[in-house]
């Protein structure tokens, strides 16, 4: 029985992945892999320097080795051809035309490597009336319908705050990237992938798609408001933008909400009801949001909870970090960053082999691994490197 | 051979899925898609999913979920009461004769069955046993209740979205249980590299409330590098902090809204030849992000003023295909489904179901060059029950 807190060799020991993406979506993918024992590669503009003072880049470029290569210089193409070779992947989030103009498409990196699967991550997909348009998470979860059913009412669409393409694209890239090597295993034959950041929120819809093409259903949007549960939504708590979510579900917790809160208005039986709580839900929430106004919200969500009522602290990015649930389950790494210190970072929330978080290294900054990747994988010298340094190709750290 | 009838890469193996609801049958169904026999275990009233809406054709029934029917497709389903003891004891032996486990059980349903966490690996130690919780099998929160708020709220997804000061608000749907989903579907692709080389299986916990704080772009490096509490800020970009920039923000059209998603420098210079304010490239105040942030609304004016009488997909042409800026119409569910890309692409598949009809379901959100995920309906309740148990 593997404990679910890492183990010494990652379960993707043996495969090369060939890291060609930037920001969020295409790095969340790689991360995944990396955290597991896959040798990643990340192939970075040596113009372009990757570790910042805001730590984007180091959240998700850990465990990852770092070549500073010029892709558009000949020597640098070449050793990225020489790379295909040896590697199972190769992954880009980068405009359709980049790599078009850089000859690096599948099609030439087929017959360097027939065997090699190769993923882009374009915002609307290679081909169709959108295809060469530029994007970005918050566009593309706009045209997947998300922020269409967001908002207080549907006077103003609201966007996620999260860029929501990306994450959930890097995601659909982990498992159907492995998916293709266990089909390149059996038949022999590697091939191309095309997933499209605006589709892959659209797909975290289903149930809207097939009502709404079926008998027209059509959602209202009102807040956090629930066609199934009432009470539902936010409510303030004591302190400066702090909020508790509750959501009663049937009678039994309803009844249990009303005997904590022991106001006379919300024991009425008629409540025990979901349609009359529903009917009368604005005056409701008006007596939960006094009541919760003086509480603690983390206090009362334990309170709430040991009665079996769904409730939960509205987390801030500096609450989820001192989280007792996460820090109790040892969730966060904490790792020593050469340029700022201890710093804290989400962990793996795969809990199956990934490496051991004694063993993760923090994120290379540009050409960091240039020198091991060129003698020890593809057999370059110390004069080669030297030349190749001179020549601007390849950065060294 | 004929690539596309190649066989598909998880043929041969066999699925039991002992979830409800969306998250692990989110996972079953990416297996089945891509040729794993899932067999999936319901209660004799079904999985709950089936008894919740948005409902398919004219009546709510447990053949007519739309959540049921879009995160079951091509499984089999067998019904099974596991509250008795021959329940378990028949579960035991259709996972001793399968690949993969993809159960939920909390720790408070499995101390009510009686299944201890190591049950079903140690009688197999190839088996790959996926669990799929809200918050995971240890820790404070593990007896916790929670529906998909509750998860966004602690998750801290919840707090980011919304208009400042004003009541945080829910991303639509059951948006912590797919991801959570995908996330599985990520975990058994991983184990399965694993025992393909060495035949070790594993067992693999994920808990929604872990998977959405690792899908945080920057959330937390703005408090642990720059001492920031993020804020919720409508539809424009953070206010402070080395974040701050303009040009995410969405504009209202004759016809609804439109979404920029202006990131880069040389997108931010192209907007202002766009609107015709090529000046600002020379001002101060236009020179730094924050600079530009802290004048959004009056952006947002001049903005508006050059989208003018037009519609979402006249905007969108122009600005993309003229200066190349990132944008996208804020589409309705029904507009989706039309959506010209999307229909290129072949996002959506229409399915036949026998009592609920027809309907267009997502398909998948890439394409594949040699794989043809099999979408097909999904089982009825208990549909095949007497070839999978025997009664």
């Amino acid at each position: 029985m593997s404990a679910t807190n890492g183990s010494t060799q990652g379960s993707l020991t043996g495969l090369r992945v060939l890291d060609l993406t930037r920001v969020w979506a295409g790095p969340l993918a790689t991360r995944i892999y990396g955290d597991y024992g896959a040798d990643v590669i990340k192939i970075s503009d040596p113009r372009v320097p990757l570790i910042s003072p805001n730590g984007l880049n180091s959240k998700l470029n850990r465990n990852k080795k770092n070549i500073g290569l010029r892709l558009d210089k000949p020597d640098g193409r070449e050793i990225f051809l020489e790379l295909t070779v040896i590697s199972d992947v190769i992954i880009e989030n980068f405009r359709p035309r980049v790599m078009r103009n850089l000859d690096i498409t599948y099609e030439t990196l087929a017959k360097v490597n027939p065997h090699i699967i190769m993923c882009s991550m374009p915002g609307f997909g290679l081909d169709g009336p959108y295809s060469e348009y530029p994007a970005f998470g918050t566009t593309a979860e706009a045209l997947a319908g998300i922020p269409g059913l967001i908002g207080y009412d549907s006077s103003l669409p609201i966007s996620t705050g999260i860029a929501y393409g990306d994450p959930v694209s890097g995601l659909n890239a982990v498992g159907i990237l492995l998916t293709a090597l266990r089909h390149r295993n059996i038949t022999g034959t590697g091939q191309f992938i095309d997933i499209a950041l605006a589709a892959s929120p659209a797909c975290n819809l289903g149930e809207f798609f097939a009502a709404n093409s079926s008998n027209g259903y059509t959602p209202t949007i009102n807040g956090n408001k629930s066609e199934h549960y009432s009470p539902h939504g936010a409510y303030p708590t004591r302190g400066e933008d702090q909020w508790i979510s509750l959501s009663i579900t049937n009678e039994k917790t309803w009844k249990a909400l009303t005997e904590i809160i022991n106001n006379p208005i919300l024991s009425s039986e008629a409540y025990y009801v979901f349609e009359n709580r529903k009917k009368d839900e604005i005056l409701i929430d008006a007596h939960i949001s006094d009541w919760f106004a003086s509480k603690e919200a983390q206090e009362v969500m334990f309170q709430l909870q040991t009665r079996g009522i769904a409730a939960g602290v509205v987390s801030s990015n500096r609450q989820l970090l001192s989280d007792p649930h996460l820090n109790q389950r040892e969730f966060f790494a904490d790792m020593d960053e050469p340029l700022f210190g201890v710093k804290r970072y989400d962990g793996q929330s795969i809990r199956g082999n990934f490496i051991n978080k004694s063993g993760w290294k923090t994120t290379e900054e540009v050409g960091g691994s240039s020198k091991e990747i060129l003698m020890k994988l593809l057999g370059y010298t110390n004069d080669d490197c030297e030349t190749l340094r001179k020549e601007g190709t390849i950065l060294f750290q | 051979m004929d690539k596309s009838k190649q066989p598909l890469p998880l043929a041969g193996l066999k699925v039991i899925e002992v979830a409800q609801g969306v998250a692990g049958p989110h996972c079953g169904r990416i297996l089945a898609a891509f040729g794993a026999d899932v067999v999936k275990i319901e209660p004799p009233a079904g999985d709950w999913a089936r008894s919740i809406g948005p409902f398919l054709g004219d009546n709510e029934n447990v053949e007519s979920s739309a959540t049921y029917q879009y995160n079951n497709s091509g499984k089999r389903s067998a019904l099974l009461d596991l509250s008795v003891p021959e329940g378990i004891s028949t579960l035991t032996d259709l996972v001793s004769e399968a690949d993969i486990l993809i159960e939920d059980w909390d720790i408070t349903s499995r101390a009510l069955n009686g299944i201890e966490k190591d049950r079903f690996t140690k009688l197999d130690s190839s088996l790959i046993e996926i669990s799929i919780t809200p918050f995971g099998l240890s820790g404070p929160y593990s007896y916790f209740s929670s529906t998909p708020i509750i998860q966004l709220a602690l998750g801290g997804y919840l707090y980011l979205t919304g208009l400042p000061g004003k009541e945080p608000l829910m991303l639509p749907g059951h948006q912590p249980d797919y991801l959570a989903g995908l996330n599985g579907n990520g975990a058994v692709q991983i184990a399965l590299w694993e025992r393909d080389q060495t035949g070790a299986g594993q067992f693999v916990e994920v808990a929604m409330m872990e998977t959405l704080a690792t899908l945080h772009q920057f959330t937390m490096e703005m408090e642990t590098y720059e001492g920031f509490v993020r804020n919720r800020n409508g539809n424009l970009w953070q206010r402070e902090s080395a974040f701050a920039n303009y040009g995410i923000t969405t504009i209202e059209c004759i016809d609804g809204h439109i979404c920029f998603g202006i990131s880069t420098e040389d997108q931010w210079e192209r907007l202002c030849i766009m609107i015709g304010k090529e000046v600002f490239l020379e001002d101060p105040q236009y020179a730094t992000r924050s600079g530009r942030r802290s004048v959004a609304p009056y952006l947002d004016s001049l903005l508006k003023e050059w989208v003018g009488e037009r519609t979402r997909a006249e905007v969108m042409k122009e600005a993309s295909e003229t200066w190349g800026l990132p944008t996208a119409p804020v589409l309705a569910i029904s507009e989706v489904l039309e959506d010209p890309q999307f229909l290129h692409r072949g996002l959506f598949t229409e399915i036949n179901h026998p009592i609920s009809g027809k309907a267009s379901f997502p398909t998948f959100p890439f394409k594949t060059d040699h794989m043809r995920p099999d979408v097909s309906r999904a089982p009825l309740l208990g549909e095949h029950t007497s070839e999978v148990i025997g009664y």
